[in-house]
C-alpha cells in the first residue's frame, strides 16, 4: 500500500477547501491566508509529481515573499471586507454559470475519451528528474534566451511599482 | 528509476481544472480588487499544477520550467498591481472594482 | 519504505526534538547568565545549582498565567500565529546534519532527520514562512504597537532574506550541491569559511536580522513599541514566541555552521559533539552580540540591507563565480 493516494487526497482536499475559502471569505487576511493554504498544498502535490525544485520554489517565492507582499498592502491600506459580499444582481448568476461552462470545458479536455487508445503511459523518470541540477541544466541552455527576458521583465516590474508608489515625481 | 505514478495523473489534471474554475468564480463574483488579485493567482497555480503533472507524465522537465516562468511573471504582475492598487486606494479610498470605472479623476 | 527506516526517522525525529525542546531553556538560562556577567551582574543563581532551573520555573510561571485573548482581537488567528513560529522553526531542522554515517545494528545510519537535494532551499523557505508568525502575531492584536511591530518585522525580514541566501550560493556553488549532508562532507579539510569568509560575515548579519535578535531587533524595540508584536500575548502563546525566537537561532546557527564552519568536521572527538561545541560558541556569540551593540533605528537597518549588505553578496556570488570559472579552466 503506497502512501502516495492518500497524501494526494490530502493536499487535494486541503487545496480545494482552502481556494473555496479564499473566494467565499469576507475577510482579505483570512484570504490571504488561506490562499497561503493553497499554495503549501499545491507545494506538496509538487513533491509528490518529482519536482522537489518547483516546490521549494514554490514555497520560497509564493508563499514567503508574494503573499507577504499580498498580506503587507492588505494590512496597510486595512481594506474592510466588502458589503455586499458579491456582485449584486444578475452578474453573479451569469459569473457562476461562466465558471462552470469553463469547468466543463476544460474537464473535456482534460478526462480521457473512451476508446481513446493514443493516451502515452506514463513516463519512467531517470533519477534525478526535477532536481536543481537537472534543471538548471535546462534552464540555462535551451530555456537561456527567455530567462535573460525574464530578468528585464522583472526590472521593468520594479521601476513600475516605484514610480507608482512614490507620491510626488519631484 | 522511478516508473509509473501510483497516483492517476488524470487526477492532477482535474483538481487543477477545479481550481481554475474556483479562481474563475472568483474573479467574476467577487468586487474588491485584492481579491480579484488573489483569485487570478490561484488560477496561475492551477495551470502550474498541470505543468507539473504534465512533465511528470512526459518525463521532461520543460514543465517544470515554465512553472518558473509563471513564477517570474506572477512576481512582476503582482508587484506592479499592488502599487496600482495601493495609488488607488490613495486617491479614492476604495478597493472596490465597481467604484473606479470612471475615467476622469 | 520499510518498517526499520520508519523507527530510525522517528528515533531520529525524536532526538532533534528533545534536544530543542531542552535546548531552549538552556540557552536562555546561558543568556541571563552571560549578560549578567557581562553587565557586572551574577544574573540567575537561586532556583538549583547555578540558577539552572531558573527557565524552567519561568515557563511554570508561563503555564499558569491567565491566557488573555483581547476582546478585538481576531481569535483564530490570534492562536494560530504563535504556533507557526514554532512550527516552522522545528520543522528546519529537519534537514541539518550533525554527524556523518555510523553503523549501527548494520544499517548505515546519517545523522540527519532527512537529507534532500534541496535542503537548503528548504531552509530557506521554512524560515521564509516564519514571517507570517510575527506579521499575523501583530495584525490579529488590532492594536497599533503590535501592528507596527509586524509591518516592520515583515519587512526587515523579506530584506534580509536576499543578502542571507545569496550569501550561501557562493558554498552552494563551490561544491555543486543543495544537499547540506554533501555540503558538511565537502568541509572534511578545509572549512568554507576560509574561502568564502565575506559569505560568512553577509549570512551571520542577515541571519541575526532574520531572528530579530539585538542589534536588529526593531520589530520588539520595548523603547518605542513596547513589546512589538508580542505586546498582547499572555501565558503560553508568549512562551510559544519565546520558544520560537530561540529555536530560529538554534536553526541560523545550525545552518551557518553546517555551511562556514566545517559542519561536524573536527579532530579527535566525534562529529555530533564537535557540532555541539560549535553551536554552543555560536549561541554564546549571539548573547555576546545582544550585550554589547545598542539597537539600530529602522531606516538604518533597512539601509544597511539593501545598500550594503545586498551589493556586498552579489559581489561575493560574482567573485566567487570568476574565481571558480579561472580554476575550472
Amino acid at each position: 500500500m503506497s502512501l502516495e493516494p492518500i497524501l494526494f487526497a490530502m493536499f487535494g482536499g486541503t487545496a480545494i477547501g482552502c481556494a473555496v475559502g479564499v473566494v467565499f471569505h469576507r475577510n482579505p487576511v483570512h484570504c490571504a491566508l488561506l490562499l497561503v493554504g493553497v499554495l503549501l498544498s499545491l507545494s506538496g502535490l509538487f513533491v509528490l509529481l518529482h519536482a522537489p525544485f518547483v516546490a521549494a520554489l514554490q514555497i520560497i517565492v509564493y508563499a514567503g515573499a508574494i503573499m507577504v507582499l499580498f498580506l503587507f498592502v492588505v494590512m496597510l491600506l486595512n481594506v474592510k471586507g466588502e458589503s455586499p459580499l458579491l456582485t449584486p444582481g444578475a452578474a453573479k448568476g451569469f459569473g457562476i454559470l461562466f465558471a462552470l461552462i469553463v469547468f466543463i470545458e476544460l474537464l473535456g479536455t482534460v478526462l480521457p475519451r473512451s476508446g481513446d487508445s493514443s493516451r502515452l503511459p506514463d513516463a519512467v523518470l531517470p533519477e534525478g528528474f526535477g532536481s536543481p541540477a537537472a534543471i538548471g541544466r535546462i534552464l540555462y541552455t535551451v530555456w537561456l534566451f527567455p530567462f535573460e527576458i525574464t530578468s528585464i521583465l522583472l526590472l521593468v516590474a520594479v521601476v513600475g511599482a516605484v514610480v507608482l508608489a512614490k507620491r510626488k515625481f519631484a | 528509476m522511478i516508473g509509473a505514478s501510483a497516483v492517476p495523473l488524470v487526477w492532477y489534471q482535474v483538481l487543477a481544472a477545479v481550481l481554475f474554475t474556483i479562481g474563475v468564480v472568483g474573479v467574476l463574483v467577487r468586487r474588491s480588487a485584492i481579491i480579484i488579485f488573489m483569485s487570478i493567482e490561484l488560477m496561475l497555480n492551477a495551470v502550474n499544477l498541470s505543468f507539473v503533472a504534465f512533465s511528470r507524465q512526459h518525463g521532461t522537465m520543460d514543465g517544470h520550467i515554465f512553472v518558473f516562468f509563471v513564477m517570474a511573471v506572477a512576481a512582476a504582475e503582482v508587484a506592479v498591481g499592488l502599487a496600482i492598487l495601493v495609488a488607488i486606494f490613495r486617491n479614492r479610498a476604495t478597493a472596490n472594482v465597481d467604484d473606479v470605472r470612471l475615467l476622469k479623476g | 519504505m520499510d518498517t526499520a527506516t520508519l523507527i530510525e526517522a522517528a528515533i531520529k525525529v525524536h532526538i532533534v526534538l528533545g534536544f530543542i525542546l531542552l535546548g531552549v531553556p538552556l540557552i536562555v538560562w546561558m543568556e541571563r547568565k552571560v549578560i549578567g556577567h557581562m553587565q557586572d551582574r551574577i544574573g540567575p543563581e537561586r532556583v538549583g545549582p547555578f540558577g539552572l532551573l531558573q527557565t524552567i520555573a519561568d515557563g511554570i510561571k508561563l503555564f499558569m498565567k491567565e491566557d488573555i485573548i483581547p476582546s478585538q482581537a481576531d481569535k483564530v488567528v490570534f492562536v494560530l500565529a504563535p504556533a507557526l513560529t514554532v512550527i516552522t522553526a522545528l520543522v528546519a531542522t529537519a534537514v541539518i546534519p550533525w554527524g556523518d554515517t555510523v553503523q549501527l545494528f548494520g544499517r548505515t545510519i546519517g545523522l540527519h532527520i532527512t537529507d534532500v537535494n534541496i535542503a537548503l532551499l528548504f531552509v530557506l523557505g521554512t524560515t521564509s514562512m516564519g514571517v507570517y508568525g510575527i506579521v499575523l502575531g501583530g495584525w490579529a492584536s488590532n492594536s497599533k504597537y503590535p501592528l507596527l511591530g509586524g509591518l516592520r518585522s515583515s519587512a526587515q525580514m523579506i530584506s534580509y532574506e536576499l543578502a542571507q541566501g545569496i550569501a550561501l550560493v557562493g558554498v552552494i556553488m563551490m561544491t555543486g550541491t543543495l544537499s547540506l549532508a554533501e555540503i558538511g562532507r565537502a568541509q572534511a579539510h578545509m572549512w568554507f569559511i576560509v574561502p568564502q569568509f565575506l559569505g560568512f560575515l553577509i549570512y551571520l548579519t542577515a541571519g541575526i536580522a532574520e531572528t530579530n535578535r539585538a542589534p536588529f531587533d526593531l520589530p520588539e524595540a520595548e523603547t518605542e513599541l513596547v513589546a512589538g508584536f508580542h505586546t498582547e500575548f499572555s501565558s503560553m502563546k508568549f512562551a510559544f514566541y519565546f520558544l520560537g525566537e530561540y529555536a530560529n537561532m538554534m536553526v541560523v546557527s545550525g545552518v551557518a555552521i553546517t555551511v562556514f564552519l566545517g559542519a561536524w568536521n573536527g579532530p579527535l572527538l566525534p562529529g555530533p559533539v564537535w557540532f555541539l561545541i560549535k553551536l554552543t560558541a555560536f549561541l554564546f556569540f549571539y548573547v555576546w552580540l545582544r550585550a554589547t551593540f545598542p539597537r539600530l533605528r529602522y531606516d538604518q537597518l533597512m539601509a544597511f540591507g539593501w545598500k550594503v549588505l545586498l551589493p556586498l553578496s552579489l559581489l561575493n556570488l560574482v567573485g566567487t563565480a570568476v574565481v571558480l570559472a579561472i580554476r575550472g579552466g
